[in-house]
């Protein structure tokens, strides 16, 4: 008797810690999410009462529309090469600041400062980079160099990705920074007293005890990067034409500048899917691979 | 006798204690929400000064955003409740009105104060819903001097402006300013066409093209439309339009870099701010028929909402727009825009004005709602720049171009 009424003290402590988050989580995530599933089985424009009923011709549209597909592929190719640029340099910088190199604080200030900038900013920063300083300073050296990045349907996607590694490379650069600096001194003595070089070492020691730190830079960068938008915005307005459109950003045009607000959330329902997914297939593969470690 | 006096204290205390209150009328908050283009940025300050100088008890709260995002906001507030008053262009009207989100100002003294046609453009289905306040002016903006210097003439047929493209380019002037990295800079420019060679003749050529009657890629004159789309990219600096930004564009054309731009009246802040004594004029970009009109476009607008209960406070509001000659000067001067107030105009020295008035005396002005209530910006007009821009660039054909206009069919109406 006294046990089993201890036990449901205890449930009841564990229902109260746990009651306000899920409130929180169902308010914030469950009811929108279910909303805007809702939403994508009709043909809603935003404004109107009525929301005529659609079923699932959204999601079949999806499929025939030129510019969501479009858009899809460029925030695929951006997920990539952003995930592979960045992770390579966050880890190649905090190697570099790992070792004995001098004014290594101020090195660290410096590539942190701009995860501090909205990147609405950033975009707005490098587009006046691209179209004013970089041409002068191309200019004035006797350069021929065309800086203009954002110009072209052709180079936009290159411009962009340096605009993302100048501001979230300081960023990641910490947390390999900082799984670096937790690798254990004693691996590396035992291999040098083996005889590995300092190529070997990095390969065989210090790459696999970053893993945790792997996990968090790719599945943090390739979320971030399928939702990028407000880059942007600031910058290329999604062109020229539609070649810097990202599925975010075709998500608000068609949604709320084109009042296709049905259509909009199907396509949002499509990028929430491919997120779990993603997020799911990485933490699955990169965790398995942190156990074996 | 100390009595008294403390009576007489205690009595003088409590009446000068209860006067404010006891005259003071009940304080009214009116909710604003704002889309502005860049060009209007501080004005919302203008006229909360002035509601408050004449009526202290109304306050005004402004949130404002850029005008492409009004409809994001007001689909957020059909929700959470409507503001009191929207603050848009001309064109919104029939959007918001057609929904049900404007409320009726029908009858109210203050339209009295709108001159006509500007009262005709905050209509919609026989009643009024918006208060126009001023106007602007699109058409190609020119470097007089460069014209006169070099003996050229206004032109008003397509010839005539390939003529003087020629002229300039053996002058080694480039013949248009662009920035279309802004792509609302060529759906702009693209609707200017439209006006003046498909609406003027076919007002209802949008809804025709809804009902499959006409449309893009089947339109001989829609492909001609596009077609200046690329005269004048290839008469403009290509390699950089696409990354020049409006403020350099603008200067270049102020320096005589270049001669001409088809734009609107934003512009002339610009201009003015590059160099105060640029004279320019403007005139229609010239269509097939070489009878192109200026196009008189309604722009900020204020409209009363559907659901507000504060329809007095708002009323003097209007009131105040519509009567405070400072107020109006102030306005009309910091975005350099026309007036459509009846006895309020601007007083900054617009070079262009002797153009206008020209157009205006002979009634070759046509209303930016001819296009833009048959095709909406949004979805539509935008979406078409897009294509436009992609063609431009290479990467569409026009026909697909074309096509993705007549795609887009269904989302064409405002």
């Amino acid at each position: 008797m006294r046990q089993s009424s201890l036990g449901r003290i205890a449930q009841l402590e564990s229902a109260s810690l746990v009651i306000p988050g899920m409130l929180v989580f169902t308010m914030g995530v469950i009811i929108p999410m279910g909303l805007g599933f809702f939403y994508s089985l009709t043909s809603w424009d935003g404004y109107t009462k009525e929301l005529p009923w659609a079923g699932l011709s959204n999601y079949v549209n999806i499929f025939r529309d030129a510019n969501t597909m479009k858009a899809w592929w460029f925030t695929i190719e951006f997920t990539v090469f952003n995930t592979i640029a960045q992770n390579i340099l966050a880890l190649v910088f905090a190697v570099a600041l790992d070792g004995g190199i001098k004014g290594k604080t101020i090195y660290r200030t410096i590539m942190f400062v701009p995860c501090l900038i909205a990147p609405v900013v950033a975009g707005y920063i490098w587009l006046r980079m691209y179209s004013d300083v970089l041409p002068a300073l191309s200019a004035a050296l006797g350069l021929k160099t065309d800086f203009r990045l954002f110009g072209s349907g052709r180079t936009v996607l290159s411009g962009l990705l340096v605009v993302n590694q100048w501001q979230w490379v300081g960023y990641w650069m910490l947390i390999y920074l900082a799984g670096l600096q937790s690798v254990p001194v004693e691996l590396y003595e035992a291999a040098r007293v083996d005889g590995a070089s300092r190529i070997r070492q990095f390969f065989k020691i210090t790459i696999p005890m970053l893993a945790p730190a792997f996990t968090i830079c790719i599945v943090g960068i390739s979320i971030g990067s399928l939702r990028v938008y407000d880059l942007m915005v600031s910058s290329t307005g999604g062109g020229p034409g539609r070649s810097s459109t990202s599925i975010i950003y075709q998500i608000y045009n068609t949604a709320i500048g084109g009042r296709q607000y049905g259509y909009g959330s199907a396509i949002s329902m499509t990028l929430i899917f491919v997120l779990l997914l993603i997020a799911a297939a990485q933490l699955g593969i990169l965790r398995r691979r942190e156990v074996q470690l | 006798m100390v009595r008294a006096r403390v009576l007489a204290i205690a009595l003088i205390a409590a009446l000068a204690l209860a006067a404010p209150g006891a005259f003071a009328q009940t304080a009214v908050t009116v909710k604003i929400l704002a889309g502005q283009s860049t060009t209007d940025a501080g004005i919302e300050n203008f006229i909360s000064d002035a509601v408050s100088a004449k009526y202290p008890e109304v306050k005004l709260d402004w949130e404002v955003v850029g005008w492409p995002d009004l409809p994001a906001k007001i689909q957020e507030y059909m929700k959470s409740g409507l503001p009191d008053i929207i603050v848009g262009k001309g064109q919104d009207i029939a959007t918001f009105a057609s929904r049900n989100i404007l409320g009726s100002i029908s009858g109210k003294p203050y339209l009295k104060n709108v001159v006509a046609a500007a009262v005709g453009s905050g209509s919609y289905k026989g009643k009024d819903y918006g208060i126009v306040y001023n106007a602007l002016y699109q058409g190609v903006y020119y470097n007089r001097k460069l014209f006169k210097d070099n003996g050229i003439a206004v032109p008003r047929t397509q010839a005539e402006l390939k003529a003087v493209i020629d002229k300039f380019k053996s002058l080694g002037i480039t013949p248009f300013e662009t920035h279309f990295v802004d792509l609302w800079s060529i759906g702009n420019i693209t609707m200017q066409f439209m006006i003046n060679d498909v609406f003027n003749k076919t007002p209802d050529w949008g809804d025709r093209f809804r009902a499959g009657k006409a449309g893009f890629a089947s339109s001989p004159i829609a492909k001609t439309v596009f077609g200046y789309d690329k005269l004048i990219y290839d008469n403009t600096w290509k390699d950089e339009t696409f990354s020049l930004q409006q403020t350099n564009a603008d200067g270049r054309l102020v320096q005589g870099k270049a001669a001409m731009k088809v734009s609107g009246s934003w512009s002339i802040q610009n201009f003015l701010d590059v160099d105060p004594g640029f004279d320019f004029g403007i005139f229609p970009f010239p269509n097939q028929t070489g009878d192109a009109k200026l196009i008189f476009e309604p722009n900020i607008t204020f409209m009363k909402s559907a659901t507000t209960d504060k329809s007095d406070a708002i009323d003097k509001v209007f009131t105040v727009l519509t009567t405070d000659k400072d107020l109006g000067q102030k306005i009309f001067d910091q975005t350099k825009t026309a007036s459509t107030i009846k006895g309020i105009g601007p007083t900054f020295n617009n070079p262009s004005q002797k153009d206008i008035d020209v157009y205006v005396a002979k009634n070759q002005i046509v209303d930016a709602n001819s296009g833009n209530l048959q095709l909406v910006w949004g979805g539509f007009q935008d979406e078409n720049a897009k294509d436009i821009a992609a063609w431009l660039q290479g990467t569409e054909t026009l026909d697909q171009a074309l096509q993705a206009a007549d795609s887009r069919r269904a989302n064409s109406k405002p």
